[in-house]
């Protein structure tokens, strides 16, 4: 049989490797094929790499276009794509200052302000814990004087009334089965009281504990991301780098053309 | 029953938007996989998908049904890509811009295939990607639309504005330097009668 193919012209061969021949031609390139083994590699190497194109998949984009005509249909129209939470038309001024006064109302109520204006001037306080005492304006040397010695007096007869009574013999047994049942309850209420308290601290360490563990690890996870995205741009630019490189050698180690 | 895109073409032209959606619906994916696979880029394909259904819209009285309505839509993206290539003024990298997220993965992963199988998969298809990322333009172009829309020669022909001839031109250089890059990465066997000499 006389082959009629010219080895070297390829457009029969693209033809038949994407079935774009009639019946004859097909017959034909498949006689030249079992003859010429050269051709039938090359149409099956690139019939592999159909194989891989076919790998290749485009992303599964959500879409969802639609066309709103703005009036009724014209050539006035937009095509819109799905809306995204982060891509919403924006809202009005009105209702970004409502918003921001609503915010700021709050903020302020969490934080619990407290706007006083009195003797003592103005004072702001914020948090729920009991607000700290206020500094009283200075007295007058003389007034002041006058005060601490009336408090001294009323101290020194506090104490001598105390002495006096405990030189009193008292009611209360300090012998016998009955007063040691009352010391043996007042000493396992003081020890009960005692358990109680170190319960309550253990407990409010343990939560201080946990959030500080939580913060820890959120600033840590922090720490990571950004250490993670460092090294992504450094390794992208590396593998650019490299990659201009071998462009650069394939093509200064390229035949020069005839 | 389902009009063709014809008679869509023709009720839309006639005052009926919703015909136009219909059009849109049945095309978007296409239009989309073919500026992606040109331009590389997730978001930009998405823009270029939009803009050609609004040009399409508005050109839409013009359009006298010389072509087949998708041809006519393929050669409306292949002007804004080649725009968008013309602005970039580079060549695009796609070079897998996601990266692979192992619980994208994860979340993707059929109940027959494995993750190191959806991993070695996504591989090759980053490996195809960037092997024709770096293709010039109308070969790269005449092989997605032989290989990903089935176009016919002469379809390739008339939107590439060449002869027939060219288009085959094209299509078995591209595929060769394909062959040769993807040979280098190990993804495809070399021909029987390279190997043996």
């Amino acid at each position: 049989m006389i082959d009629t193919f010219p080895c070297d012209d390829k457009d029969w061969l693209v033809a038949f490797l994407y079935d774009e021949l009639d019946d004859a031609a097909r017959r034909q390139v498949e006689d030249h094929l079992r003859i010429c083994g050269a051709c039938a590699a090359e149409v099956e190497s690139l019939r592999g790499v159909r194989r891989e194109l076919s790998g290749w998949a485009s992303p599964d984009a959500a879409l969802g276009f639609e066309l709103r005509p703005t009036e009724a249909v014209s050539t006035h129209a937009e095509v819109v794509r799905p809306a995204r939470w982060w891509s919403r038309p924006a809202m009005p001024a009105w209702a970004r200052a409502a918003a921001a006064v609503l915010v700021a109302a709050a903020g302020l109520g969490l934080a619990n302000l407290q706007i006083r204006y009195g003797a003592e001037g103005l004072v702001v306080t914020t948090g729920w814990m009991p607000a700290a005492e206020v500094v009283r304006p200075a007295v007058s040397p003389a007034a002041a004087s006058e005060e601490w010695q009336s408090a001294l007096a009323a101290l020194e007869s506090s104490l001598r009334q105390e002495i006096e009574a405990g030189r009193q013999p008292t009611a209360r047994p300090t012998t016998g089965p009955g007063a040691r049942e009352l010391d043996l309850r007042r000493m396992t209420d003081l020890i009960e009281q005692s358990e109680r308290r170190q319960q309550r601290e253990l407990a409010v360490r343990l939560a201080q504990f946990n959030r500080d563990l939580e913060v820890q690890r959120r600033t840590d996870l922090v720490r990571i991301n950004q250490g993670m995205g460092q090294f992504e741009g450094r390794a992208g630019a590396e593998i650019q780098r490299q990659r201009q490189m071998i462009d650069y050698i394939m093509r200064v180690s390229a035949p020069p053309p005839r | 029953m389902a009009w063709t895109d014809e008679e869509l073409v023709a009720r839309t032209v006639a005052g009926d938007a919703d015909s136009f959606n219909q059009l849109v619906k049945r095309w978007e994916r296409p239009i989309f996989a073919l500026a992606y696979r040109i331009i590389g880029r997730h978001e930009d394909a998405r823009d270029v998908c939009q803009e050609t259904f609004l040009r399409a819209f508005r050109a839409l009285p013009g359009f006298k049904g010389q072509a087949k309505f998708s041809s006519w839509l393929y050669r409306i993206t292949l002007n804004l890509c080649r725009d968008w290539i013309r602005r970039r003024k580079r060549t695009p990298v796609v070079a897998a811009p996601e990266g692979i997220d192992i619980i994208e993965l994860a979340a993707e992963q059929g109940p027959v295939e494995s993750i190191e199988e959806l991993v070695a998969r996504r591989r090759l298809s980053e490996a195809v990607a960037d092997a024709m990322q770096r293709l010039p333009e109308e070969q790269r172009t005449a092989i997605i639309l032989k290989e990903y829309h089935g176009l016919t020669f002469q379809e390739i022909a008339d939107l590439q504005a060449c002869p027939l001839s060219t288009v085959k031109t094209r299509l078995y250089q591209g595929l060769s330097v394909l062959r040769r890059d993807l040979e280098a990465l190990g993804k495809t066997p070399r021909p029987r009668a390279e190997r043996a000499s």
